[in-house]
């Protein structure tokens, strides 16, 4: 079975790379994105099966991205990590909105996203 | 025979005077005042007309001076026998009836001496002038004269003897002056030899002046000012002007008796013409010159007390840190009043006893004075004074503790500082350096100053409290601020610990699974080493945001440093950086090139930026721009903070700097942010003001520092 394809969305280019230090060398096929607004063009040319986004960026937020992607192909599925947190109302609203999950920043545990992608991208 | 003997008779007649009014007015209704007035009037009588009759040539206009004059010498036993009576307070009805005897002698002798030869036959003339001569009766008055004035002693003996252990110090040194004027006044019964026709310079007079002087110590000391200071002013000053007047008058007569005898009328009158012109040209002069010199050196205490007036009024009292106001109050009192030690002792409500806060010389300032202390009970209840030399005068008894407690505050005058009826403080005044006792002028001023440093204080100390309440709001507010940034520390500290975390799992994870398994050592060693420099730059991210925040929560230590404008704008945005990244706000920093440093507390000033660009944040409701500009303009350095936001409507302008004044929505700010920047922007030597904003468009606050002397730019 073939590795999902990924894009992964962050302001903080240093997260960006620790993530690709994980799933590159696994045979992922990972794209990234600094901005909101780049991350969705990626979204529409690599058309992935995860997308891995960040809430609260400069310039566009998650949500208006997740309700932008889900618009325009719902297929990807999102998985949210972020350090934001008001006590899980917000992670409530996103997996209405159709968020696959939602990780809290730090990530806890670079495997238990791992299987989260997984996850995603058989569905 | 020259003047000089008329002259100074005729003056110390005056002095007498002088005196004898002093002691009068000094305390009119106490009878012993009124007596000793008698006494020095009698003097003054006969001593004045004495000198004129020695001056004149005329035999009738002597004797009639004479007859104006010794009445005053008839009366002065009898007035004497009646200051005796008042001071020891002698009321027996023998004593009484010997005082209306002793007048009505003195009266009739007078009579005699107006109506017959029996008093004074006649007048002799002596080289000094005319003096009067015994008549027939004269030995009898002699010995009516020595008998009261053997009353008077024999009393003053037997009160002294019998009374010695129960009256006052005081009235015992009294009774002791006294017995001096006495011993002093025997000297004058020389006085009576050229009335027998022998030939003996009557110099009663100079033992006349010495009794009258110590008398009015006697008497005037302890309850008013220092008699010496009268006398002495009286007399030098009078010395004074008369020796200025010899000087002037010598060259007159030298003028008149070498040069122009021979000119006789004509020269003299050219004299007296050119010491008149000498005297009208010059005497406003020497008047002033005069009156300066013994206000300086005489008025001393006088000038000391105005001095005193004026600098509590005008350095002391308007002092508003308590810690000051004390120190100085004690500094003041030491160097004005001349004392050798002092101190300041204010109310612990909490501990219900004055401590002392502030001290020269005192023995031990950790004293303690609790409520129920002798000494506390006793001033609030009389509100009154506490002289320890009263005390001791009368004898008081004073328990050892209270002794402990006078003797370790080094204090002779303790006086409560009273407000609204309530002993808010003590002032302990230690001994006059000059060794002289306090007196009720002392007290007259010094009462009235520790009410009103009651007042100072009570100011003093509720600004203190003030000061800690707002700068304890400060700190409160800057609190809740770093409690409201709690998205952004988070992001700052956990994120980069959580990737440096991510990365170490991330190669831990990958050799786990074999996926560096076909890499070589030396390959794997490379990527161990990119790994861990960026581990390290990430832990150091962490860390630098640490340290600042730490440092900002501590409370400034209100110490000024040259501090670097730039990198201080940077230091703040660290901290609210993040917070204006997630609102879509952009920044943009201009710092003209070559600003110098400006010397403010570090901490303080990022307090001011953090909190300005916080406001500009927050006055920005959807995305907008924050510009902080600073420039060098006209020897200031101007910091300026502009917003993109709504912008503040006109009618909060004027409450914009008060505190607790807010435009936020609830729970957004406690309205302390600009008042507080306002205060610590001033404390540093610079001003803020709104320097424009417009509903809609936004707002720039302008922070201004002076760029003092001797700090150049940095580059």
């Amino acid at each position: 079975m073939p590795k999902a394809k990924i894009v992964a969305i962050d302001d903080e280019a240093e997260f960006i790379d620790m993530i690709k230090s994980y799933f590159e060398p696994r045979g992922y096929d990972i794209t990234v994105a600094v901005r909101g607004t780049k991350g969705i063009e990626l979204v529409k040319e690599k058309k992935p099966d995860v997308v891995l986004m960040d809430l609260k960026m400069p310039g566009i937020d998650g949500d208006e991205v997740l309700s932008l992607l889900k618009s325009m192909d719902p297929s990807p599925q999102v998985i949210f990590v972020t350090a934001y947190d008001d006590g899980g109302k917000t992670k409530a609203r996103l997996l209405k909105m159709g968020a696959y999950a939602y990780f809290d920043k730090p990530v806890a545990s670079l495997r238990e996203l791992e299987e989260a992608v997984n996850k995603a991208a058989r569905t | 025979m020259s003047l000089l003997f008329p002259i100074s008779v005729n003056f110390i007649s005056i002095c007498a005077l002088l005196i004898g009014l002093f002691i009068l007015f000094s305390n009119k209704r106490s009878s012993v005042n009124r007596t000793i007035f008698l006494v020095d009037f009698a003097t003054f009588l006969w001593l004045y007309s004495y000198s004129i009759m020695y001056t004149t040539a005329d035999y009738d206009r002597a004797l009639s001076f004479m007859k104006i004059g010794f009445p005053g010498v008839i009366f002065i036993p009898v007035f004497f026998y009646h200051f005796v009576l008042a001071f020891l307070e002698i009321k027996s009805s023998v004593s009484r009836v010997l005082l209306y005897l002793f007048y009505g002698i003195s009266a009739l002798t007078t009579v005699f001496l107006y109506g017959s030869n029996y008093i004074a036959s006649g007048l002799y003339t002596y080289h000094w002038g005319f003096y009067p001569k015994a008549g027939k009766f004269f030995p009898v008055f002699l010995i009516y004269f020595l008998t009261v004035f053997n009353f008077c002693i024999s009393y003053l003996f037997f009160y002294y003897k019998t009374r010695k252990l129960q009256i006052s110090q005081r009235r015992l040194l009294q009774v002791k002056y006294l017995f001096l004027a006495f011993f002093v006044t025997a000297f004058t019964l020389t006085d009576w030899l050229p009335w027998f026709g022998i030939k003996c310079l009557p110099l009663g007079y100079i033992f006349i002046f010495m009794y009258i002087s110590i008398t009015a110590y006697a008497i005037v000391r302890h309850q008013l000012m220092e008699i010496e200071v009268v006398i002495r002013r009286t007399v030098v000053f009078a010395g004074l002007l008369a020796s200025v007047f010899t000087i002037l008058v010598l060259p007159t007569l030298l003028l008149q008796e070498y040069i122009f005898r021979a000119a006789s009328a004509g020269g003299r009158l050219l004299g007296l013409t050119l010491s008149g012109v000498i005297i009208i040209l010059s005497l406003r002069r020497i008047e002033n010159f005069l009156i300066n010199i013994t206000d300086k050196y005489l008025f001393q205490k006088k000038y000391d007390y105005r001095e005193l007036l004026r600098t509590f009024t005008s350095e002391v009292l308007t002092v508003v840190n308590l810690d000051k106001l004390v120190n100085l109050t004690v500094d003041k009192l030491m160097y004005i009043v001349k004392i050798d030690s002092s101190a300041v002792l204010l109310l612990n409500e909490e501990k219900q006893q004055f401590d002392v806060v502030a001290f020269r010389n005192v023995k031990d300032p950790e004293v303690s004075l609790l409520r129920p202390d002798g000494i506390v009970t006793f001033l609030e209840q009389t509100h009154g004074y506490l002289l320890k030399k009263e005390l001791a005068d009368r004898k008081v008894y004073i328990p050892p503790s209270i002794q402990e407690i006078i003797d370790k505050l080094n204090a002779e005058l303790i006086i409560p500082m009273v407000l609204h009826a309530e002993v808010k403080g003590i002032l302990s005044l230690g001994k006059k350096k000059s060794d002289e006792d306090y007196t009720q002028d002392d007290l007259d001023i010094l009462l009235p100053l520790a009410r009103t440093l009651a007042i100072a204080i009570s100011n003093a100390k509720l600004f203190d409290e003030l000061g800690k309440t707002q700068a304890e709001a400060a700190q409160n507010e800057k609190m809740a601020v770093i409690g409201t940034l709690s998205a952004g520390i988070n992001h700052e500290i956990c994120n980069p610990l959580g990737i440096a975390r991510g990365q170490c799992e991330a190669f831990l994870l990958n050799m786990k699974d074999g996926l560096y398994n076909n890499k070589s050592p030396k390959e794997l060693l490379i990527k161990a080493k990119e790994i861990m420099t960026k581990v390290m730059k990430e832990t150091d991210r962490a860390t630098a945001i640490t340290k600042k925040l730490s440092s900002f929560a501590k409370p400034a230590k209100g110490e000024a440093e040259l501090v670097n404008i730039d990198k201080e704008i940077d230091d703040v945005l660290g901290l609210v950086g993040y917070e204006l990244k997630l609102e879509k706000i952009e920044f943009e920093k201009q710092i003209e090139k070559g600003l110098p440093d400006i010397f403010v507390d570090k901490k303080q000033l990022q307090e001011v930026l953090f909190n300005l660009i916080r406001n500009a944040g927050q006055a920005i409701d959807e995305k907008g721009k924050i510009t902080v500009t600073a420039k060098q303009d006209a020897g200031r350095v101007a910091i300026d903070i502009k917003d993109t936001g709504s912008g503040i409507p006109e009618n909060k302008l004027k409450e914009l700097f008060n505190p607790f004044f807010t435009t936020k929505e609830p729970g957004k700010g406690t309205g302390l942010g600009l008042f507080i920047v306002r205060q610590v922007v001033e404390k540093n030597g610079g001003r803020i003001h709104l320097k424009e904003t417009k509903m809609g468009e936004g707002t720039t606050f302008t922070v201004e520092f002076p760029v003092t002397a001797g700090q150049k730019n940095r580059v």
